[in-house]
């Protein structure tokens, strides 16, 4: 009975209610962390990792390691049941302020009417960015007092690749649901509803930098971080977003993204042996190039919806004739090694963009 | 007394069928990470060459008896099909075959821990359905 209990009460936690208040922030990062399907990898000494918890103990330290910003954390996990019968909650939520944990809860991850409705209000609850200009700087002094339209705002989104097309199971605990970039993008909006857009976004995904991903997350952020090609499960590494007083003290965001993308580019390439390419999208520079491929992308996504799965394959934008374009080179910056074998092991540049292809 | 039992069994089972739904892919990435590991271990890049190119071998030889399994949904033949021929690809680069420079003695390592990272990443083996995964486990496990 008192599991019975537990399951269903209110788990909001505040720890620190009068930091959450006063504290000022410069800085303001959204983890989420999709931990519902298979992630486990192994590492080159056999032991087996799950790349959504170590993606987890990450955010964590990046959250303690940053005295100057609010930093959420949501972590989607599989249903589980305790003592076989007792549902429990599968989505977590954690809310650091100013280097401190000021808040936790759990939830159910369907409860909303949307697939981010849960979070986006935590992330209202909580956030200095929720309503812009009305931070209460009554508290704070000098360059410490400030309004939420100057705080440097980022999201990161560890996950499989988010679907493109109809039809595709995403959360291993809900197989009669489907996800997909457009719906996902969609519900996404609830984040910068009430303030601006983010400064910079990551998709720690696979195959999610393209013309029609990277756009439809245009309305959302002023650069993003992508892969055109597989990321293997260990993941962009986050660790430079930790001291943001310290990297990002000029406020100079194109610059700090290139320094995330060029770490976690790094750390990729020494560990692993398959393909790695990190991407950085000026969402404004790239406009003019995903505004002149939309129709033929779009076209490509009608043919493969109704192509039987096994027969679709990602390529490199620049091997396909519609999208093969000289303005594909605006506002990207690409950081590529091919896979150390294999048969693309020849392929020694990258543009930057998937396309799909019919594999044969 | 009976029903007790009887309670608890299935209570069992149906956490048994949660716990293997969870790690039908898990078994397949172990299969070739062990392999990884014990090739790696060896000394002998002749020994190296000869465990992987036999943990390949027997995965393409389970991959076949599936697919002649009337039993096996053909919903997963086009995935165990895409599978075996990832393999194959693979154990042609060992070999030197179809076409393929044989993979050097000092790059034996670094190529076991290609194969496991490329298997992780392997989208063919999330559309095969848990039964076919755990069937392919068990002929392994018989070949063995």
């Amino acid at each position: 009975m008192a599991v019975l209990i537990a399951s269903c009460a209110s788990t909001l936690r505040v720890y620190e209610e009068a930091l959450t208040k006063t504290a000022s922030a410069r800085y303001s990062v959204l983890f989420m962390i999709h931990g519902d399907a298979n992630y486990v990898f192994h590492d080159t000494v056999g032991i087996a990792h799950f790349a959504n918890e170590e993606a987890l103990a990450k955010a964590h330290t990046v959250a303690q390691q940053n005295p100057e910003a609010e930093v959420f954390i949501f972590h989607d996990r599989p249903k589980s049941n305790a003592f076989l019968f007792f549902p429990q909650r599968d989505g977590d939520f954690f809310y650091y302020r100013n280097g401190r944990l000021a808040a936790t809860h759990s939830y159910w991850r369907d409860e909303g009417v949307s697939r981010f409705a849960t979070q986006a209000a935590l992330y209202n609850q909580f956030s200095i960015t929720g309503t812009p200009g009305t931070t209460d700087t009554s508290n704070m002094s000098g360059a410490d007092a400030r309004t939420s339209d100057s705080v440097v705002r980022m999201f990161v989104y560890f996950g499989h690749e988010i679907p493109e097309v109809e039809g595709l199971h995403y959360d291993a605990s809900y197989p009669d649901s489907t996800l997909t970039i457009k719906k996902f993008s969609k519900d996404f909006q609830v984040f910068t509803a009430n303030t601006k857009p983010f400064d910079l976004g990551v998709l720690s995904t696979c195959f999610n930098g393209t013309p029609y991903s990277v756009s439809s997350f245009a309305p959302y952020t002023r650069y993003l971080i992508a892969s055109p090609t597989n990321v293997h499960l260990s993941y962009f590494d986050m660790a430079p977003l930790e001291h943001l007083e310290r990297s990002l003290s000029n406020s100079d965001v194109h610059n700090f993204a290139r320094k995330v993308a060029t770490h976690a580019f790094n750390k990729l390439s020494s560990d692993v042996q398959t393909v790695v390419s990190v991407v950085l999208y000026d969402i404004q520079a790239v406009e003019q190039y995903v505004t002149s491929v939309n129709d033929a992308y779009m076209s490509s996504l009608l043919a493969i919806q109704s192509a039987p799965t096994l027969t679709l394959a990602h390529c490199d934008c620049a091997d396909q004739a519609p999208f093969a374009s000289p303005l594909m080179k605006n506002g990207v910056e690409v950081l590529y090694r091919p896979a150390q074998f294999g048969r693309d092991a020849n392929k020694l540049q990258h543009s930057g963009w998937a396309c799909w292809k019919l594999s044969k | 007394m009976k029903t007790r039992i009887t309670l608890v069994s299935i209570m069992l089972l149906v956490c048994s069928l949660t716990m293997a739904q969870a790690q039908g892919k898990e078994k397949i990435q172990k299969y070739f990470s062990d392999a990884a590991t014990e090739a790696k271990a060896a000394s002998d890049p002749t020994e190296k060459r000869a465990i992987l190119e036999n943990s390949l071998s027997k995965m393409t030889k389970a991959l076949d008896v599936v697919a002649t399994m009337s039993s096996v949904p053909s919903t997963d033949l086009a995935g165990v099909q895409r599978l075996r021929a990832s393999i194959q690809e693979k154990h042609d680069a060992l070999a030197g075959l179809n076409g393929q420079t044989r993979i050097a003695d000092e790059k034996l390592n670094a190529y076991a821990n290609y194969l496991v990272q490329d298997m992780e990443q392997a989208d063919t083996i999330v559309t095969i359905s848990l039964v076919t995964l755990l069937l392919i486990i068990i002929i392994i496990i018989l070949i063995l």
